[in-house]
């Protein structure tokens, strides 16, 4: 595969032949190569994404300052309510806490916001160290649960102890732990949950704004625009609908078995995708004039979306797209959508896709795709200009690399203040994209 | 640590020391860094980076995983220096440290041995920085970088004419200003580090990974040799300067001076630099004497402000030099490092300045927060920010203007290119400062200085504070066949006995211009409704359909109002028209409509012409001092209003437009939210100026906390001490004591609120044709598309289809069909779990079926569909097939 591609990463590369076929897949699910510039983050970073928009919780991250600092309210999730998640709680551990421990700091800290604020609901990350130096947080939570008689719970997330995948894990698990006490037995079932949506710029809103058009109730956003009020009503909903697989499909799975609410996976972005997940919720909750309405709904919205997206083709023809998310969802989400628009992917890549979705990826794209597990700068840098890439889709730390390789760049991360989701995100995806590819500060390089 | 805590940072003023060793490293040639630590401290560090200088940052990372912490990080760091090494052909490796590589007590010195012992031909040079993130902020990282490369590097201690010059963070365009100066001195330097190219780089056809500028080995190697030392930074500590390193190893004297902000700083550095054989050039000479012009144009207005600055230390002492020269008082000056000196070294310039102004209370904070920032900045009447961007969420809630500076900048772009250093910086600086001070100057003087000078005519200070000029005449009853004194008869809130009359509330008006703070705005309006209400809005349109239904099933329906959720005249536009098609359609209606009264004066006209009859205006004070604790802001006329400021022009205009209605004969009443501690002494007093003003009837009401609302924890208002208090009014006025404070959406009577069964079109009996229908199992992973083997699915989604439509039914869990743990556990016979799970179905739709369950399947009577396609499709095919 040439130069710039380490030993160890060649299993995590695959360019798709159908003809030869490729047995063993791509290498994913496995540790970062030491040094060779992952674009990934950590434990902690996944735990911290999914829980970030219960936004009434105190989020205390307990280990010194840059995990907090470099977390701090960078992410859109919008909040229709309270704005304490926007802020940044650390016990700021230094040389001397390190050295003696750090659980008093802990229990002083949680006095503190308790006595100042009257939470409802604390989350305490723990980061690298803190295991490390034998801190018992679990036992801190659980004291200080106990004392005042309030939701604390801890999530021990060392950045070290896998990927972000496992700190998603760790996210459900909290989020089971908020939900669990508040189940009655014999509680009448009915609406749906929204799983896995974290409603960057609005887009909770907008998914939620349709279900209100088509009459189904829902009861819980869970990880958008969610409040620890609402979370407790979660376990009266009659269907999960999960958006974000990657980072809430464990948790619709233990909702399901423990709480016997069944789960469907869905899709909010692009026409197909929006339309076929609206119906598919009517026909499970609704009755026939909820699908009536339904039906009514999305066509008029589909006609709206598909006449917009007409229009803008004809700019992309012939046009390549490259394409780095986090996870396989999206990506998968991406491919589609840039197929509806007649772009054609040339390079796709996700920090922590796990094998299945990377058999579905490999089933969209056409031969000499790249396919990438967990890449860097310079395969990046090297497959994008291989494959004449027109524009390149992923986070910020991205952007500027494909700026300075002449290559247009749509921002689809957690910091967005576009939103992508549903029929409105169609149109503000193909602005996006269209703006950035057909600018003219391309014609000068 | 914050204000009102001590074990808790809110909101930090700072970040971690890797951040700053592995900006240091940036401005070394060919140099590449490695943090040794766990995945996530390079990837945020990068973001951090990249956001702010618009570059791509490539860091990497020994990626520790549990292992790596339990046995040591040392395989992973060494096979880490190799990749590195083959991917960037770097000359220079930087190895930062992080929390846990320190913790777990890393020899990274002994581990880069390791590396050269294995690869004797390695001519890449390797240095460690001990940075862990406990151990201080980017502001110590930074140096302890250099301190590192200085130490670490082949020193060539041959004598030479050269002066060093040692910085911290400062911006790349100030960098690149710097090296300009010394270069038009004359002077032959070297500068550690130079972040100048690598961290503001152009565009050309070749990119290069691992960027070309930044202090050469070459370069740095003569720095032991070198005439004379200038260490831009006093704050950092002896262990940490590169100065003294060289100054105690090598003999070069070295003197630590001020960043060059301002004209001390500045003219000090010059006057060193010549000493040191500088020519001053002319260039250099007329930069100062404009930058001299601007300070004397600016100086009357650089007065008008109260700065607070925050940042690294130098970066601080910088800019309170620079306001000090000015007469900028700064009276919060905040830094988020431990830092001994930081008070000493600042507090001379800050009593210079604020003496002659008689400002005698200021702040100065080491280890601050930025809750503590903020709460010093409301406390002292801070009018404006200077730093970076962290600052914008306080400058935001405070309404200032943040002047940003230093890094990182993340809501702006340009970040890199801002410059302080110099004449030419100051300059610029001291521009973007006072321009803010003028900024707020212009949109305000006009307003305050009227507010506080002109009392008006005859008719009293209030009355003729009305911003808005009234429109209309004196009042000429329009004649009319009902008159809103009529009208009051059946209208349920005017007149208790009104109870078997209904009223509609409709919900078109979403938006507010005033936010008081017993509300919060995902909520309806608490003065009209329950709090934690809320309403779907309805357009016009909507509205008047939703009239029209009401109306054919609820004869006894009479009144008309728009009660928010918002404020009915915050949206004038749909208010206007929602009335407009009500009035055409039944024109005997009446009219009510509830107002926080802001735009009165502007509208009440209207309102009459759209047949208006009934207006209530929640006035709860008629004190601007009290309006201030009550309205966090008032949205008027494209401005936001704080303070009293907001509260008098609030209460002008209520004052104003409530008189002109009552002029023009409209029935007006008055709502009082009673805010114990706040107003319930006033409340009296604002009874009796309804009276005056000819208003029909107050309704006092208690205050229901909303959630999250600044009002939140206020005490509750009992039914007992309401009623006495309405009791106590009752002398000067009626009084309202049926109040249900309803939904922006009632309908119905005022004890049976029907709004539920408006809500959505009503239930109609839709029976579906049911035609043959066929069962389909769907194999899928995505959920989206059939993309998935039969073999091993976990999971089905049913679906059924006459070949018209695909409708999903359920999705069933492969598990949950399985005989008994022995069953399943054997793979074989995992099969025979799926066929349980979908054995009512007709097909079976898959990505792929093997040969076996094939078989099965069909001795079933289960037709196979092997496709990829999107899921309704493929089941509305299959029905076809």
């Amino acid at each position: 595969m040439g130069a710039g591609i380490l030993e160890e990463r060649k299993e995590s590369i695959l360019v798709k032949d159908h003809c030869s076929g490729n047995g063993k897949g791509i290498q994913c699910e496995t540790q970062s190569v030491s040094g060779a510039v992952s674009q990934r983050a950590c434990v902690y970073c996944g735990a911290r994404v999914v829980l970030n928009p219960i936004t009434d919780a105190y989020h205390i991250v307990h280990g010194p300052i840059g995990c907090a600092s470099y977390t701090w309210d960078i992410r859109g999730s919008l909040s229709s309510g309270s704005d304490i998640y926007r802020n940044s709680f650390s016990t700021d551990l230094r040389e001397l806490d390190v050295i003696f421990g750090g659980e008093k700091k802990l229990t002083a800290a949680i006095d503190e916001i308790v006595a100042l604020h009257k939470p409802k609901l604390i989350f305490v990350y723990a980061t690298c160290i803190v295991g490390v130096i034998g801190d018992d947080i679990e036992a801190v939570c659980k004291a200080a649960s106990t004392k005042y008689n309030l939701c604390v719970i801890p999530i021990k997330a060392p950045g070290f102890s896998g990927t972000k995948t496992l700190g998603y894990k760790m996210a459900c698990n909290a989020i089971m732990e908020v939900i669990k006490p508040h189940v009655q037995a014999g509680q009448i079932k009915k609406g749906i949950n929204i799983l896995g949506d974290f409603n960057l710029a609005g887009e909770m809103w907008i998914i939620k704004n349709y279900f209100d058009k088509i009459g189904v109730k829902v009861v819980s956003t869970i990880t958008g625009d969610a409040s620890y009020d609402t979370l407790i009503q979660a376990s009266t909903a009659e269907l999960n609908i999960v958006q974000c697989a990657g980072s809430s499909t464990y948790l619709a799975t233990r909702m399901e078995e423990e709480l016997n609410i069944p789960y469907i996976k869905v899709s909010f972005f692009g026409v197909e995708d929006t339309t076929s997940s609206l119906l598919r919720v009517a026909q499970a909750v609704g009755d026939a004039e909820t699908l009536a309405r339904t039906e009514t709904f999305v066509q008029e919205q589909s006609k709206i979306a598909q006449e917009f997206l007409e229009k803008y083709k004809r700019n992309f023809i012939g046009k390549k797209a490259a394409i780095y998310v986090g996870g396989g969802f999206k990506a998968i989400s991406l491919i589609r959508q840039f197929n509806e628009m007649g772009i054609k992917t040339v390079v796709v890549g996700t920090q922590t896709g796990k094998k299945e979705d990377y058999d579905i990826i490999e089933s969209l794209v056409e031969d000499d795709t790249v396919i990438l597990d967990d890449t860097n700068p310079a395969e990046l840098e090297k497959f994008m200009k291989e494959k004449e890439a027109d524009i390149l889709v992923g986070g910020v730390k991205e952007r500027p690399l494909a700026y300075k390789l002449g290559i247009a760049f749509c921002d689809h991360n957690h910091e967005r203040k576009h939103a992508l989701g549903g029929y409105e995100g169609v149109i503000n995806f193909t602005q996006e994209v269209n703006l950035t590819m057909n600018s003219p500060v391309w014609r000068y390089l | 640590m914050g204000y009102n805590f001590t074990n808790l940072n809110v909101n930090p003023c700072k970040m971690c020391m890797p951040m700053g060793a592995v900006t240091a490293l940036y401005g070394i040639k060919r140099c590449m860094s490695i943090l040794h630590g766990s995945q996530g401290c390079s990837t945020y560090i990068r973001r951090h980076m990249a956001t702010h200088y618009n570059e791509p940052v490539d860091i990497a990372s020994s990626s520790l995983s549990e292992e790596g912490t339990v046995f040591g990080g040392a395989d992973n760091l060494l096979k880490g220096l190799a990749n590195m090494i083959r991917m960037y052909q770097p000359e220079v490796i930087g190895v930062a440290t992080t929390c846990l590589a320190e913790t777990i007590g890393e020899d990274v010195p002994a581990i880069i041995r390791r590396f050269y012992m294995a690869n004797p031909d390695c001519k890449v040079k390797i240095i460690p920085v001990s940075s862990a993130g406990y151990a201080g902020t980017q502001y110590e990282g930074f140096f302890r970088s250099l301190r590192a490369i200085v130490e670490y590097a082949e020193m060539d201690e041959t004598k030479n004419n050269k002066v060093n010059i040692i910085t911290g963070a400062i911006s790349p365009a100030d960098t690149r200003y710097l090296k300009n100066l010394l270069t038009e001195l004359g002077i032959d330097y070297i500068l550690l580090p130079d972040l100048s190219e690598n961290l503001d780089g152009g565009h050309s056809d070749v990119y290069n990974r691992l960027p070309d500028g930044g202090t050469s080995l070459a370069e740095i190697a003569h720095m032991a040799g070198a005439q004379y030392t200038i260490e831009l930074s006093t704050f950092i500590s002896d262990e940490s300067s590169p100065g003294k390193y060289l100054a105690d190893t090598y003999g070069v004297p070295y003197v630590r001076m001020d960043l060059p902000t301002g004209v001390r700083a500045m003219d000090a550095l010059v006057a060193k630099l010549v000493e040191f054989g500088g020519k001053i050039p002319v260039k250099l000479q007329k930069e100062r004497e404009r930058y001299l012009d601007a300070m004397i144009d600016s100086h009357k207005y650089s007065a008008l402000g109260r700065a607070a600055v925050f940042g690294e230390p130098d970066f601080v002492k910088a800019v309170i030099q620079l306001c000090a020269e000015n007469g900028i008082v700064p009276v919060v000056s905040a830094t988020g490092s431990a830092c001994k000196m930081f008070h000493e070294q600042i507090e001379p310039d800050i009593k210079a300045v604020a003496a002659p102004v008689f400002v005698e209370r200021y702040a100065m904070v080491d280890d601050a927060d930025f809750e503590m920032i903020e709460k010093l900045m409301v406390d002292l009447k801070v009018n404006v920010m200077i730093g970076n961007s962290d600052g914008r969420r306080v400058a935001q809630r405070l309404s200032l203007d943040l002047i940003r500076c230093a890094f990182p900048i993340h809501d702006q772009i340009g970040g890199q290119r801002i410059q302080m250093l110099g004449y030419d910086g100051s300059l610029q600086l001291l521009d973007r400062i006072v321009n803010s001070l003028l900024g707020a100057r212009e949109h305000t003087f006009r307003e305050e200085l009227y507010n506080k000078y002109y009392l008006g005519g005859e008719t009293g200070k209030m009355e003729t504070q009305a911003v808005v000029e009234m429109k209309g005449e004196v009042p000429v009853m329009a004649e009319k066949v009902i008159s809103p004194a009529d009208k009051t008869e059946t209208h349920p809130c005017f007149n208790c006995s009104g109870g078997q009359y209904a009223r509609i509330h409709l919900p078109i008006a979403p938006k507010c211009n005033v936010q008081c703070n017993y509300c919060l705005r995902k909520y309806d309006c608490p003065n009209e409704s329950r709090p934690g209400v809320t309403t779907q809005i309805l357009n016009p349109e909507e509205a008047f359909a939703k009239y029209k239904l009401v109306k054919a099933n609820m004869p006894n329906l009479k009144v008309v109002g728009i009660a928010g959720p918002g404020d009915s005249l915050a949206n004038f536009s749909q208010t206007k028209q929602t009335l407009s098609l009500i009035k055409e359609y039944d024109p005997d209606v009446t009219f009510c409509l509830s107002t926080n009264g802001l735009m009165l004066p502007m509208y009440a006209q209207d309102l009459i012409d759209l047949g208006v009859s009934h207006v209530t205006v929640t006035m709860n004070t008629i004190s601007p001092k009290i309006g201030a604790q009550i309205y966090q802001y008032v949205n008027y006329m494209g401005f936001r209003y704080t303070g009293e400021q907001g509260a008098t022009i609030l209460l002008a205009n209520q004052l104003a437009g409530i008189k002109y209605l009552t002029d023009h004969g409209i029935v007006c009443k008055i709502n009082i939210v009673m805010l114990k501690g706040i107003n319930d002494e006033e409340i009296e007093a604002v009874v009796q100026k309804a009276k005056e003003l000819h208003c029909e009837i107050t309704n006092i009401m208690q205050l229901i906390p909303v959630k999250g609302s600044t009002f939140e924890d206020m005490p509750l208002v009992s039914n007992k001490e309401i009623t006495a208090m309405r009791k106590k009014c009752e002398g000067h006025m009626k009084q309202m004591y049926h109040c249900r404070q309803c939904r922006a959406d009632a309908v119905g009577t005022l004890d049976n609120d029907e709004s539920i069964n408006y809500q959505m079109k009503q239930e109609t009996n839709v029976i579906a044709i049911k035609k043959e229908r066929q069962r389909f199992a769907v194999a899928t992973k995505s959920g989206m598309l059939v993309d998935q083997h039969f073999g091993h699915a976990q999971e089905f989604y049913i679906y059924e289809s006459d070949g018209e439509t695909a409708n999903f039914i359920e999705k069933r869990n492969v598990d949950k069909y399985c005989n008994g743990p022995d069953v399943c556990e054997d793979k074989v016979d995992k099969i025979e779990s799926i066929l349980q799970t979908i054995k009512d179905c007709s097909a079976v739709l898959a990505l792929r079926v093997g040969e076996s369950p094939s078989r099965r399947l069909e001795a079933l009577g289960i037709r196979i569909v092997v496709t990829y396609d999107r899921i309704e499709e493929a089941v509305k095919k299959a029905a076809n097939q």
